[in-house]
Parts: structure tokens; C-alpha cells; sequence
């Protein structure tokens, strides 16, 4: 019997995370709180602008189990994880392309595969895609959730150029290994983040979705072998997200999102400083 | 094959071709067909121009080849019944030959340019790159000037029927475009050339000390002169301030390959390219606005595979143009064919000597980052020239 948890979003965190929509197509893990004051909803939607960490900080001291954070920005999460681990609360962060399922720690094969190319890559290129309008520093974040949730090390980052339509950065693997991201500001394009591992023979590419539809991601390798598409699914990474979060409230067992964040954040702030 | 005797398999040698090819030349030259003559018979001419040049048989007529090895020469000449020497002069001294087509190492493009210009030839196909510095190059735009002899540089892409279909129908993307990439994945060339026909005379790539800044420049001057001018032509389209580009960043990949961040105005201009031994080749061509997409798919390098596909985005349609049933090499020789028989139009000198700019301050701006520390090297033991 699945446990339904009641769930608020106030019109900031719906408007990021799409939280009705997706908490509808959750029906029996989750139903909507009457209202803030109502009753302490279980979980609580927070929007990821700047101050997130303190609004989800509050949410649990006022008791909820969970909250989800749609499309945090980097900043220091410290006092929210001593928060959410005395309250043995849930955190789970609903990021548009790190969220994806493909990228789950449960998708072994694809872990595998990328863990694979990385042995033996001669570099890696990633290319992240938003609306015109996006803060290139949050965009950024995005792209480097993503490349953590791969699974990478990366080394010696630094800003090649920056400017109203995206931004390129440079750095290395752990063996030396070129790097390379951008981010392009565009409307004739989707919104996804790729990334590619050109390895010595072959190569692994990774394509996240833009989360407004349930698009699969894309997910190939070639090896001298040959090449292989591996399964992906079709559900956006909210969805997963909130799936996520109901697993997390109702097992206990504590989500890693924070510490993983924390190392975005890390990044982040050696590539400024 | 029991009944066929020896006399009847007898191979061919290089001196009956001779014989047939001065026939054909000189006494039956049909007058419908322009006579090629090519300067250096290396990998690009056997792999790339022959091949085109066979698919050509009702306009053009390959009739002198020359090179400085007289067994490379005289084979790769048998293979299509034409003459051969040793020396630029003697083919240039040919009247069979109207177009010329230089294939040498890149040290002799200009000097044999010129002198094929002042041969008074009816049209120069100059392998890329154009020259290898800017006074070479103002010296082909002199002679080009005051011979009037069209010019056109082997950079194949701008060539190519998918190239040119996207040119046609991309509107005012050009002054919108703020990002272009250029990511190229290639097997080494031997295996592409071995796809494209059967190699004589090719020379063995020494292995260097890719740890050594002097090599790591030579990769990256190599990598931007060999690959990436294959697609910087088409950057300098969505490009107007290309006198004004900078290299940003600047690295080699292993084995063979580069990284090069480019800014030219309010351009941002990203180089990606690596020669593994994949199986599985890519070669994309990207020029982004915020509400117009350009997006390029070529065929690899060497192989007769038809013409790139490109797909324009605007507001949520997406065109698609092409594949054409040709690659621009068979359209740079479909052009030469067209400006020597009066037809055409050829690219202007200056436009040639731009591109050639744009490549020459890309490589040396790039390899300067070496001197200055700024570039990180890894090992590498291949040469680079697509
Ligand atoms: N457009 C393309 O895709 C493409 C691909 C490969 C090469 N290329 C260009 O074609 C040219 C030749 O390339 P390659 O791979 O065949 O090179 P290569 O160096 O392997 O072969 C060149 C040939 O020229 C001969 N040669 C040397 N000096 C000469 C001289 N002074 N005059 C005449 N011949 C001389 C050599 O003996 C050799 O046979 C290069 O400029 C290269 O950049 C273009």
C-alpha cells in the first residue's frame, strides 16, 4: 500500500518545478495540502532561486518530512544539512537535467558506460542549451550537476569567455584529459545538455531533455564493436524527482542530493575564485 | 582461367598508357573535354581527386601528372592513361592541360599557383591551404590579378551542395548567429584513403615527442591549416569582425586533435576536433542565433559519400536540405570545369586571401599560446591533414 504524501507548492516553486502536473501524475504517492497553514503539508515544494536553502531550512523546521527544490542556484547549503539531519528530513533537488532518470543511481548500464568512456577518453564535450533570458551562471550549475551525476572529476576549470549568449570553460579530466563545456542561450533549439566522451576508439554520448515534456533521454555508446543505444525512459526529471522524494520520505534512507550539490558548488567556486 | 594464356593477362605497363595517352592527346583530344594536369600525386590526388574525376568522365580528362618521385608519378599517371613527369615546368609546358591542380606539400602551393597563373592556364585548383603565410598569399593576388586566372582552394566544404543549398535558404541567419562549432571526429586518414582507392607511395608519419612545445605548436598550426580550414571558410560567413578574431583557448587532444575557443566580435567560434580510431566518423557544422539554427552533418574526409544535409531551426520547423548525390570535391572539379570553359563565377581573390588570413592568425595565435605557457599538452604520435 503506497503511502500518500500530502504535498504544498507555493506559486514560485510551482511555476519552477511544474509541481501540480507532475504531483497529478503521482496520484497515489502524493495529494495536495490544503494550503500552508492548513495542516504541515509532508512535503514541500521550494522554488531554487536565490535563498532556497534557508526557505527549505524553514519548511523543516516547521515539519515537513521532505521538500523538493526545483532548479536550485548555487549557494552554500551547510545550515540545510544540519537542519534536514537533526529533523531527519528528506532533500531532494529537482535540477531540469541532473534529475533525469537516466542519470539515477539506480541506471547501472549507464553509469557503466560512462565510467567505461572515461577510462579511456581523449575528451569530453559537453554543450548545455537554454532560453534566451537564462542566468548563464545558473545555467552553468545545471550543466555541472550533470556532469557530477556522470560520475566526472573535473580539474582546473576556468572561464575561456563569457557573455549575454552563453559562455565557454575549460579544464581537465584526472588524467589530463581535455575539457570542454559551453552554454548557448537559444530559442531555436531544445533545451538539453549533452555531453560527450570521444574515447580512443569510440565515443559515449549522453542527451538530457528539456523537463517540460516526458522526451526520453538519449543514451548511445560505439566501441569498436559496434554501437548501442540502452534503454532510457520517457518520464521528465521532475517526475523523477518526486518519485524520488516519496521513496526517500517514506524508506528514511536519506537522499545524497546535498552532498552531490555541494560539489557542483565546489566547482563553481574554484572556477570564480 | 585455364584457357586464358599469359600473353592475354598480360598487365599493362606504364609505357603502353604513355603511347595511348599522347594518341589521345595529341591526335584525338576531344575538344568537348578540358585537360587536367595535377602537381603532386600523393594520397589527395589517388584518394580524392581521381576518384572525382572518374565520376567526371563527360567534362574533364586527367592528361599530365607530375610529382618529384618518378615511380609515383608514373604509376598513378598509368592508372588513368596520362602523361607524367618529374617537373612543374614540363606540365605547365603542356598544351593538353587547361586546369591545373596544385597537390603538393603545403611549402610549394604558392610558388606553383603562380607559376600556373603565369602559364597562362585556364583555371588553378589549389589545394588547402591557399599558402602558408600572408606575403605568399599577397604575392598569388597579384599575379591572380594581373593574369586573370580563377582561382579556387581545395577547402571542400564550401564546395559542397549541402553547404551551398543551406547558403541559399538561410535568410539574415548571418547577422543573427552568435555561436558556431565545428566538431569533427575522424578515423586516421589512411583508413578513409583505403575506402577511396588503392594508396602507392605513401610515406609513413614519424612518431614525435607530442610532450615537446615545439611539437604541441606543430599539432595545433597542423590542426588549423589540415582540418579546421575545412570549416573555417563557412565561420567567416557568421563572422563579420573575422579581422578581429582571438584565440581564447587553445589545447591538443590525443592523438591527433585540438580544442580551440575562438571570440570574432560578438561571435564565439568553438574548434573540436580528434582523429581516433573510431569507426564511426562525424563532421558538424554549427551557427546558432537566439531564434535561427544552422546545423551541418558532412561526409568524412577522402570518401566519395555524397554531400553534407543541413537542417535550419526557426521558431519549431525545422528544413531539411539534401543529401545530394555529390561531395565538394566533385564540386570543386564541377566548378573548375564551369570557370575554364567561361562560365561561373570564381571566388574573388580577396576572398580566398581572407580565408587564408583567418586560418594563418587562428594557427599562429594558437601555437603562440604554447610560448606563453597557456596550453596544456598530451602525447601524441599522428599528423593531422583531412
Ligand atoms: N581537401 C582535402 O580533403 C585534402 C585531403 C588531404 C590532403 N589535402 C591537401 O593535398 C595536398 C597533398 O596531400 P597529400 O596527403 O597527398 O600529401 P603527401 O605529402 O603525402 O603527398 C604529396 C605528393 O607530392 C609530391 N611532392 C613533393 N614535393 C613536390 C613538389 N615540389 N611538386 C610536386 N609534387 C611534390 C610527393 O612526392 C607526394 O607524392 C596537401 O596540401 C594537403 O593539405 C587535401
Amino acid at each position: 500500500m503506497t503511502t500518500q504524501l500530502s504535498v504544498y507548492a507555493d506559486p514560485k516553486a510551482e511555476a519552477a518545478g511544474a509541481v501540480s502536473a507532475v504531483v497529478a501524475s503521482l496520484p497515489l504517492s502524493f495529494g495536495p495540502a490544503a494550503g500552508p497553514s492548513a495542516e504541515v503539508p509532508d512535503v514541500v515544494a521550494v522554488a531554487g532561486h536565490a535563498g532556497w536553502a534557508g526557505r527549505a531550512a524553514d519548511a523543516i523546521r516547521s515539519g515537513a518530512s521532505g521538500v523538493v527544490v526545483a532548479a536550485p542556484v548555487a549557494e552554500d547549503t551547510a545550515e540545510l544539512i544540519g537542519v534536514a539531519d537533526s529533523a531527519g528530513a528528506a532533500v531532494v533537488l529537482d535540477q531540469q537535467w541532473a534529475g533525469n532518470a537516466a542519470l539515477a543511481e539506480s541506471s547501472d548500464n549507464v553509469r557503466r558506460v560512462i565510467a567505461g568512456a572515461l577510462e579511456d577518453a581523449v575528451m569530453l564535450d559537453s554543450v548545455a542549451v537554454a532560453a534566451p533570458g537564462t542566468d548563464p551562471a545558473h545555467l552553468l550549475t545545471e550543466q555541472l550537476a550533470v556532469l557530477v551525476g556522470c560520475g566526472m572529476e573535473l580539474r582546473n576549470l576556468r572561464v575561456v569567455q563569457r557573455n549575454g549568449n552563453g559562455y565557454t570553460v575549460a579544464g581537465v579530466l584526472a588524467g589530463g584529459t581535455p575539457v570542454a563545456l559551453q552554454g548557448i542561450l537559444t530559442s531555436a533549439l531544445p533545451a538539453t545538455a549533452s555531453v560527450t566522451v570521444l574515447t580512443s576508439t569510440g565515443r559515449a554520448d549522453v542527451v538530457l531533455p528539456d523537463p517540460a515534456a516526458a522526451w526520453p533521454a538519449e543514451v548511445r555508446v560505439v566501441t569498436a564493436e559496434g554501437a548501442t543505444t540502452l534503454p532510457t525512459l520517457y518520464e521528465s526529471s521532475h517526475r523523477t524527482s518526486w518519485a524520488r522524494a516519496h521513496a526517500t520520505v517514506t524508506s528514511g534512507k536519506p537522499a545524497n542530493d546535498l552532498v552531490r550539490f555541494a560539489a557542483v558548488t565546489s566547482l563553481l567556486n574554484q572556477l570564480t575564485s | 582461367m585455364s584457357g586464358v594464356t599469359r600473353s592475354q593477362l598480360r598487365i599493362p605497363q606504364s609505357s603502353d598508357y604513355k603511347e595511348v595517352s599522347n594518341l589521345s592527346n595529341q591526335a584525338q583530344a576531344s575538344p568537348a573535354l578540358l585537360g587536367v594536369g595535377i602537381l603532386g600525386a600523393g594520397p589527395a590526388t589517388q584518394a580524392i581527386h581521381l576518384p572525382s574525376l572518374a565520376r567526371l568522365g563527360d567534362l574533364l580528362e586527367v592528361r599530365h601528372i607530375m610529382d618529384v618521385d618518378p615511380a609515383v608519378a608514373e604509376t598513378v599517371a598509368g592508372r588513368v592513361g596520362a602523361n607524367f613527369s618529374t617537373s612543374m615546368d614540363e606540365l605547365l609546358a603542356d598544351p593538353a592541360v587547361d586546369i591545373v591542380a596544385i597537390c603538393s606539400p603545403h611549402q610549394f602551393h604558392a610558388a606553383q599557383v603562380i607559376a600556373s597563373c603565369r602559364a597562362g592556364k585556364k583555371a588553378v585548383l589549389c589545394e588547402k591551404p591557399f599558402a602558408m603565410n600572408g606575403e605568399e598569399a599577397a604575392r598569388i593576388s597579384a599575379v591572380s590579378a594581373e593574369t586573370g586566372v580563377p582561382i579556387i582552394v581545395g577547402a571542400m566544404h564550401t564546395f559542397d551542395p549541402g553547404w551551398l543549398a543551406a547558403e541559399e535558404a538561410w535568410e539574415d541567419l548571418p547577422e543573427h548567429v552568435h555561436t558556431i562549432r565545428s566538431s569533427i571526429v575522424l578515423p586516421p586518414n589512411p583508413r578513409f584513403e583505403d575506402f577511396a582507392t588503392e594508396i602507392v607511395g605513401r610515406v609513413p608519419v614519424p612518431g614525435r615527442d607530442s610532450t615537446d612545445p615545439d611539437v604541441i605548436k606543430a599539432m595545433l598550426t597542423g590542426g588549423v591549416m589540415g582540418l579546421a580550414i575545412h570549416d573555417l571558410p563557412l565561420v567567416r560567413r557568421f563572422t563579420p569582425d573575422f579581422e578581429a578574431v582571438e584565440v581564447l583557448h587553445a589545447e591538443i587532444v590525443r592523438p591527433f586533435g585540438y580544442v580551440i575557443s575562438l571570440r570574432a566580435g560578438n561571435v564565439s567560434i568553438e574548434l573540436r576536433a580528434a582523429m581516433n580510431a573510431t569507426w564511426e566518423p562525424s563532421w558538424v557544422f554549427e551557427a546558432i542565433g537566439d531564434d535561427a539554427a544552422l546545423k551541418i552533418d558532412f561526409t568524412p574526409s577522402y570518401v566519395h559519400a555524397g554531400s553534407a544535409t543541413a537542417r535550419i531551426r526557426r521558431a519549431g520547423r525545422t528544413t531539411v536540405l539534401g543529401p545530394f548525390g555529390h561531395n565538394g570535391y566533385e564540386g570543386e572539379w564541377r566548378k573548375l570545369a564551369e570557370l575554364a570553359s567561361g562560365t561561373g563565377q570564381a571566388p574573388s581573390a580577396e576572398t580566398l586571401i581572407h580565408d587564408l588570413e583567418f586560418a594563418l592568425s587562428i594557427a599562429e595565435a594558437a601555437a603562440r599560446r604554447v610560448d606563453t605557457g597557456r596550453t596544456a599538452g598530451t602525447p601524441a604520435d599522428e599528423e593531422i591533414n583531412a
